[in-house]
């Protein structure tokens, strides 16, 4: 049968190294390991920048990240996506995002969906108040000045930060939280059973429904079930909580970290087999409404996460290691037999296009990726170069200092990587095949017809970004960046308003 | 910015525009004027051209052009 849907499964932080098809060991994903049976599996699938702000537009637009400039974040007003260009198609579109703030309507991510949920109102708890001990103005204020005079020297410093975590750690410990109410976003299960009321009541033939989970994301609170499924219900809330702050620590030596840093991976480890069960729910649900025949069904990552392979953690685009760049692909399609995993490096730019293309829609003019699913579906991807981009160490989409930062840039094949630091003016060649996990750069007198390659591609991906860049959609994408900086601007002038206000009537 | 120059804009834009201001801005002077600033503000232009002569420069001196 013809595929008429699409089920796109978008994972936040999930590293491609963590599946049983991908050699991991610990059995963390036994039903997408099955799935991989009967799907095309990417081995080397390759995102298009991170974290999430930069990879999102990809992956929705087929467009790179700074291909509307840096100034800009998010899908553009109007952009073509996938979901809009499915919905022109006449497909039924839904959305369920577990809370990532970076995938709403602020950012134009609702464009083309008809229902949209972002699970923002689900996540209300303010998490600070718990965290933070109730500490009495006094003894705040003491506080202040111990810490103040423990910063004259490195020991003292040392001490109080190891005393203060501690202290925190007792008084938080008091709360007695479970693992649910510690965690940040709604879990796998909360936004898959969305997702399976809203395709019980579907009554389109055709139908694209997206799916973004958080649960590998930190902090990392999984689910107890999911712990105990793995055999580590060892790791309490308390522990679960000690590690996560422990982990989160930026006085720490990568020496003392890695103390901690098996703990810490079983807690994100778990939280990828709870989405394994949970993408299995919604498989099932699919089949019991009779949609599976017909769907294309894909699971994939915005980005995966570093734990101190590099001396970094979480997904600070701060290197473009492996970890970071290199996410899951598989994309099981009704009559098509799986042909084995292919190992060309496949970028997310071509995910849109491509399945676009399976479905028998045309793909807009504007996307930048490549249809290629006849290559894929046949077993053979083509050995193009993915390119990922982003703006070093940006960690705040808001911020526009920030935005203007210099641009990191990771140009990949399949046998080399070329990382730019244009902050550093510096271009790092790691040869994957004989140092995978990119321990040491070649000397820049190796393999210089190879770096030369690379530095091709760089330099024609820049030039093409901007002489192909859409001015209408910059324009459109900077109108909504001040109309909403605006909006901000006069909601603060209006509490401070309230607050001035509420002064007087107390004073 | 001493200078000024008078540009038409239809009248019921205009209005439109100062209802919305409500606070917002002083004027609808002050509101054109803010945003075209900001729109003509082309910072990371500048820096994908300079990055662009970053990866040529780089290209020279490997003697591949």
């Amino acid at each position: 049968m013809n595929p008429r849907s699409l089920v796109l499964v978008t994972v936040d932080c999930l590293r491609a190294d963590r599946f049983g098809f991908n050699g991991y060991s610990r059995p963390l994903t036994p039903f997408l390991d099955s799935l991989a049976k009967e799907s095309i599996v990417l081995s080397e699938a390759v995102v298009a920048g991170a974290p999430t702000y930069f990879s999102f537009p990809a992956i929705m637009g087929s467009r790179y990240p700074l291909g509307l400039g840096r100034e800009v974040a998010g899908i553009a007003p109007g952009e073509p996506t996938i979901a809009s260009t499915l919905h022109e198609a006449k497909h039924e579109t839904a959305a369920f995002i577990a809370g990532n703030p970076y995938l709403t309507a602020r950012f134009g991510y609702d464009q083309g969906y008809v229902h949209f949920s972002d699970f923002l109102n689900a996540t209300a708890r303010d998490q600070t108040t718990s965290l933070r001990p109730p500490v009495r103005a006094r003894w705040s204020r003491l506080n202040q000045s111990v810490e103040r005079f423990s910063r004259l020297t490195k020991f003292t410093s040392a001490a109080y930060n190891e005393l203060y975590f501690r202290y925190c750690q007792w008084r938080s410990g008091r709360d007695n939280l479970s693992m649910d109410q510690l965690r940040r976003y709604p879990a796998a299960d909360v936004v898959v059973s969305a997702a399976c009321a809203w395709l019980q009541a579907l009554r389109a033939e055709q139908f694209f429904l997206w799916i973004h989970l958080m649960d590998p994301h930190h902090p990392y609170y999984p689910p107890q079930e999911a712990l105990q499924s793995l055999g580590i219900s060892q790791i309490t809330p308390f522990r679960a909580r000690f590690l996560n702050s422990f982990w989160n620590r930026f006085d720490l030596s990568p020496q003392r970290l890695k103390r901690y840093k098996q703990d810490v991976m079983a807690l994100y480890d778990a939280g990828v087999h709870w989405v394994d069960r949970q993408i299995s729910r919604l498989v099932d649900a699919l089949k019991l409404h009779q949609r599976w025949s017909d769907t294309i069904f894909v699971v994939t990552a915005d980005h995966g996460e570093e734990f101190l392979e590099h001396g970094n953690r979480y997904h600070s685009p701060t290197g473009l290691a492996e970890e970071l760049i290199r996410v899951p692909l598989l994309i099981r399609a009704p009559g098509i037999s799986p042909l084995g995993s292919l190992h060309e490096p496949f970028s997310l730019i071509h995910l849109a296009p491509t399945l676009l293309q399976a479905l028998g829609v045309d793909a807009p003019p504007s996307f930048r990726g490549s249809g290629l699913w006849k290559e894929i579906s046949s077993g053979k991807a083509p050995n193009y170069p993915a390119i990922v981009e982003c703006v070093e160490a940006y960690d705040e989409p808001l911020s526009m200092p920030d935005r203007l930062g210099r641009r990191l840039m990771a140009v990949r094949n399949r046998d080399y990587k070329l990382v730019l630091h244009f902050g550093e003016q510096r271009d790092d060649l790691y040869d994957l095949q004989n140092d995978p996990q990119e321990r040491q750069p070649l000397p820049a007198s190796i393999q210089t017809k190879e770096r030369a390659r690379l530095l091709q591609c760089a330099r024609d991906h820049l030039r093409d970004e901007r002489e192909r860049r859409d001015q209408q959609l910059v324009m459109r994408a900077q109108l909504r960046q001040i109309r909403q900086s605006i909006d901000l601007r006069s909601s603060q002038v209006a509490v401070t308003r309230n607050q001035g206000a509420a002064k007087i009537e107390h004073g | 910015m001493s200078q000024h120059r008078s540009v038409c804009l239809p009248e019921e834009l205009c209005q439109q525009a100062e209802q919305w201001l409500n606070g917002r801005f002083d004027s609808l002077e002050a509101l054109i004027t803010f945003v075209l600033q900001e729109i003509m503000k082309d910072e990371g232009g500048k820096l994908d051209q300079q990055e662009e002569e970053m990866v040529q420069q780089r290209l020279r001196d490997l003697g591949y052009i």
